[in-house]
């Protein structure tokens, strides 16, 4: 059980959200989730929602000014 | 989580007071409240020495200021709120929209009602955005839509990205003077074509100022239930995470929370689209509505009629309100160019005191080539609509226009057309 990292920082609007979602649906049953890395803020605000319609709960971390850590993990 | 590496005793006042506005366990975060602060100064001696040329270039150097750091502030961003209806079933922008719509709807009326006592009379107010409405204001809409979509923020939103260090943004202004240039050597094509001709629609020379107050209230309550209904159809929607307060009841405490609340943690799209309208109909009380399509055109017609390749004179613009292009007089500083300078630098302002403030490149080629014709979409659609999705749309609206809701629904269908052409780009 692992978590899939995806880097998606200096991407411009909405790339960030797209392509994790992308990622989200290429997941495979082995793993336990995705880990984005992002500088765009704006997607703090779209992946938690589009995450849970795909069945992944977000949990959000500062790791840096200005990025974040989102750690989507299958909702069982 | 792991960069607490503070200990009590070796904190400087400096951390300690950044730690108390939540900055705590964020690396390199002084630095940018560092610059925050120099930044307001740089402002202020801004404001001071443009005050004694013009007072009022100050006084819009100040509106641009609040208006970039509130876009800033509150992600507010027109693009997103068209596009996300469709790309993700999510309304969350478009709801801020909607209530700074409804805000400039109403302190606009009282405004205009002032000015033009007897409407049905056929007389329009003067400075509000009533345009000539033709099938230019459809054209226009759809490209505009298009292109914001394509290249991540339409006209304000790249001001304020500009200001947060996107690289891409500052491609897209690119695009859109080059796109405003192309406008301006056609536009009197489409003088003699479609706007010379075009209807200038104000609602309340038919249904009287409560009654275009009342249609348009309606419009935009229905436009909410639309946003609602298809919000509801898409799952479930993860509320924006709530803000946690300090524990202590302290005045100290209370402070630091109210400041937090305002200066790094993220707006609501409501509270940005509130305030927003709020200062809109300030601008207006004190000039004209709020829009700087015009003044962005006036920078690339007047340097390419300097260069002896531009459209010369525009037929009938000058007696246009808002947004209609303009080819200048040759004089570089006026008050709108501090209006939008005031944005871009307001943007910055909020962003360093975030702790948001990147310079970001983005690493995909493609991603220059979208900002860049995207931008040259919107500069283009925004010659012909006469504004942007401020001017012909944001102070459009509440200036009881017909044209503001045409040029909406056209923007709708762009931003559609504009959302299926993202997808297809890896």
């Amino acid at each position: 059980m692992a978590f899939k990292k995806l880097d998606v920082r200096g991407e411009i609007c909405p790339y960030p959200m797209m392509k994790t979602v992308q990622a989200l649906k290429k997941l495979k049953a082995e793993d336990e989730g995705l880990e984005v890395i992002t500088d765009h803020a704006p997607a703090l605000e779209t992946i938690p929602t589009q995450a849970a319609r795909l069945g992944y709960t977000a949990q959000i971390e500062e790791t840096a000014t200005p990025e974040w850590r989102i750690l989507l993990t299958r909702s069982h | 989580m792991s960069l607490k590496i503070d200990t009590e005793k070796s904190k400087s006042p400096w951390q300690a007071f950044l730690d108390g506005l939540g900055y705590s366990g964020r690396r390199g975060v002084s630095r940018q409240v560092g610059l925050g602060l120099i930044a307001v100064v740089v402002a202020l001696i801004i404001l001071c020495a443009v005050n004694i040329v013009q007072g009022e270039m100050a006084l819009f150097w100040v509106f641009g200021l609040a208006f970039g750091f509130v876009l800033q502030r509150s992600r507010f961003c027109f693009a997103s709120a068209f596009r996300d209806i469709f790309l993700l079933g999510h309304g969350r922008n478009m709801k801020g929209v909607l209530l700074g719509l409804a805000v400039g709807t109403a302190g606009f009326a009282v405004l205009m009602a002032k000015y033009v006592p007897n409407p049905t009379l056929g007389t329009l107010p003067p400075d509000a955005n009533v345009l000539p409405l033709g099938w230019h204001t459809v054209l226009g809409g759809v490209l505009f839509g298009i292109g914001m979509v394509v290249a991540g923020g339409c006209v304000s939103g790249s001001v304020y990205r500009m200001g947060e260090g996107y690289v891409a943004s500052w491609f897209s202004m690119g695009g859109i003077l080059v796109g405003l240039a192309v406008a301006g050597l056609t536009w009197n094509w489409w003088w003699d074509v479609s706007i010379s001709h075009s209807p200038r629609i104000w609602l309340p020379t038919t249904l009287g100022h409560g009654g275009a107050v009342a249609v348009t209230m309606l419009g935009l309550l229905v436009a909410y239930l639309l946003v609602l209904w298809w919000e509801s159809r898409s799952g479930v929607v993860i509320p924006d995470p709530q803000f946690q307060g300090s524990d202590e009841d302290t005045f100290a405490a209370r402070l630091n929370d109210t400041l937090k609340r305002i200066f790094v943690r993220g707006w609501s799209a409501v509270a940005g689209g509130a305030v927003l309208g709020g200062l809109n109909v300030l601008l207006f009380t004190a000039a004209h509505p709020w829009g700087f399509t015009g003044e962005l055109s006036r920078w690339a017609l007047g340097f390419t009629n300097w260069m002896g390749i531009g459209p010369g004179t525009l037929k009938g613009a000058a007696s246009l309100p808002g947004c209609a292009l303009d080819v200048g007089d040759g004089n570089l500083l006026n008050h709108m160019l501090f209006l939008v300078w005031g944005m871009v630098f307001g943007s910055y302002i909020a962003a360093v005191f975030s702790g948001e403030f990147k310079i970001r490149v983005p690493r995909q080629k493609v991603r220059y080539v979208q900002a860049l014709g995207g931008g040259t979409a919107m500069g283009y659609g925004a010659g012909l609509a006469m504004g942007c999705t401020i001017g012909a749309f944001f102070s459009a609206i509440p200036s009881l226009a017909l044209n503001g809701w045409v040029f909406a629904l056209a923007l709708a269908v762009g931003a559609w057309i504009g959302t299926q052409i993202i997808q297809r780009i890896a």
